[in-house]
């Protein structure tokens, strides 16, 4: 009964698979439309068009931002390149220790024993790739 | 009409009703473990292979991987990711990672990832990322594992800036050298080329005026490549969305497809003007800092992996570089699948690891 139940018809589920198996024919022809000497003109004169709006849109936001004493995009940016700027300090401190850390268990290694928090000791690179049988 | 021929009539319609009512309930059932899909997107783990930050500078970080095995091959194996992709395809979760599967076979593995751009940082250009940036990397693998040589594995524009590194250093430090799925032949990449080469197409002005090209700007380039992908991967996850497993999967190879990269401007002015229009790869005119970049002066065991429905880099564009490369020792691999299933599929899995993992192992020592 149940069984009978699985194989009644989804007509959505019909429709999906549908899309799926021709979804290749239909995009490999809205691309060849956009390889289209016209189509690529005309996408250049879009981003053209595109970069001109958003510039003036830009510029025209940046001062109703600045006159409503709200932060710009640029000024998002600025704090965000600050960030990025305490980021990098951070990875070059995480560098250095990890350096250390380095340094320390190799000391540690010629004394005899590893001091607590040390790096792991580095595996032997003295592997060879097995004998495959014949 | 009898009052006999109404009731079969009747019994007929509320059979039709029951029918469409149960219909509707299914499609519905069915449907409702999709509202799970939001809250599973945020617990996704991607990139869950432990790992150390081992250098970084400018755009770039260089990872060390935890090592999985306490014999490693001699050589150190860097994998250099696309400036324009997160590291994660590689390391997607567990027994879906290439660089796990690396671990587990014994071999020492570094990634150079790359980071968002900063506004400073759009003049970053393509002989930066190949003679500072990559060499960068390759100088701190070499002081951090303590072996001069090292092996190279690039994937899709990390093939390429690898496969310059390679020619610019033919007697440094790559000691084998591995490209995935890497373009190097700009008429192969049609649909760009079309676009990028009209008269109306100013990448100058979209330089100056963006400096760093968004993510989003790339991944709409990406998609257009293929309009409705997106659409019949969504269509194929609300067939299977009672399958966890899939969805899962789903969700993170999703997550990464719209993960793209910003990158610096000049970045992309060099791609545009050398690459896919000027093609200098092909024509041996590319030149970075004075200095010609010519394939044939690699001479290092190399390998190069395609997929065979790859429409992001197709074989036209990639077929070229096993020709151009001098190495006596050279192979190709041309797997079934994707840009993304190659590296990261079930094929890959079955299929490419373990030739990779082969390739490595007799060239690593």
């Amino acid at each position: 009964m149940s069984k009978d139940k699985d194989n009644e018809i989804d007509p959505v589920r019909l429709w999906r698979e549908w899309f799926v198996k021709s979804e290749k024919t239909w995009s490999d022809s809205l691309t060849k439309m956009m390889g289209d000497e016209r189509f690529s003109s005309g996408m250049g004169r879009y981003m053209h068009e595109a970069l001109h709006t958003h510039r003036m849109f830009s510029e025209a936001m940046a001062q109703y931002l600045a006159n409503l004493n709200i932060p710009s995009r640029a000024d998002i940016l600025d704090m965000s390149d600050r960030l990025a700027h305490i980021e990098d300090t951070l990875n070059q401190l995480q560098v250095e220790l990890r350096g250390q850390r380095t340094q320390l268990t190799k000391l540690a290694a010629g004394s005899g024993g590893a001091p607590e928090g040390t790096a792991r000791k580095r595996p032997a690179r003295t592997r060879k790739p097995e004998k495959r049988a014949e | 009409m009898s009052p006999l021929n109404e009731e079969p009539e009747s019994a007929d319609a509320q059979a039709i009703d029951q029918r469409v009512e149960r219909l509707v309930e299914r499609a519905i059932a069915r449907n409702i473990p999709g509202l799970r899909l939001p809250q599973t997107q945020s617990d996704l783990d991607v990139g869950p292979t432990p790992k150390e930050l081992v250098f970084s500078t400018e755009t770039a970080c260089l990872y060390h991987y935890e090592p999985l095995q306490d014999e490693v091959y001699r050589l150190p194996v860097l994998i250099v990711m696309s400036p324009v992709a997160r590291g994660y395809i590689l390391d997607l979760a567990r027994g879906q990672s290439l660089v796990e599967y690396l671990l587990m076979q014994g071999h020492d593995v570094y990634m150079l990832d790359w980071t968002a751009p900063r506004r400073e940082q759009a003049t970053l250009g393509l002989a930066e990322y190949v003679v500072d940036l990559v060499s960068g990397c390759i100088e701190a693998v070499a002081g951090d594992s303590g072996e001069d040589d090292v092996t190279l594995i690039g994937y899709c524009m990390g093939g390429m800036l690898s496969a310059m590194y390679a020619a610019l250093n033919p007697r440094g430090p790559v000691k084998n050298l591995a490209c995935f799925t890497t373009p190097i032949n700009g008429d192969g990449m049609a649909l760009y080329k079309k676009w990028m080469s009209s008269p109306s197409f100013d990448i100058d002005r979209l330089v100056e005026q963006l400096g760093i090209i968004p993510g989003d700007f790339i991944n709409s380039s990406i998609q257009a490549l293929r309009p409705l992908q997106r659409s019949a991967n969504q269509m194929r996850l609300l067939n299977n969305v009672e399958d966890d497993a899939f969805v899962k999967a789903h969700l993170r190879f999703d997550r990464w497809a719209v993960d793209q990269l910003p990158i610096p401007g000049h970045l992309a002015r060099d791609m545009v003007n050398d690459f896919i229009v000027g093609n200098k790869i092909i024509d041996g005119a590319l030149a970075l800092r004075g200095q010609t970049v010519d394939f044939a002066k690699i001479t290092v065991p190399f390998l190069h992996v395609a997929a065979l429905y790859d429409h992001i880099v197709p074989a036209a564009a990639s077929r070229d570089l096993i020709g151009l490369v001098g190495s006596t020792d050279k192979q190709e691999i041309v797997m079934k699948g994707g840009h993304v299933s190659l590296v990261a599929g079930g094929n890959a899995v079955f299929r490419l690891w373990p030739q990779l993992d082969n390739w490595l192992a007799t060239r690593g020592t």
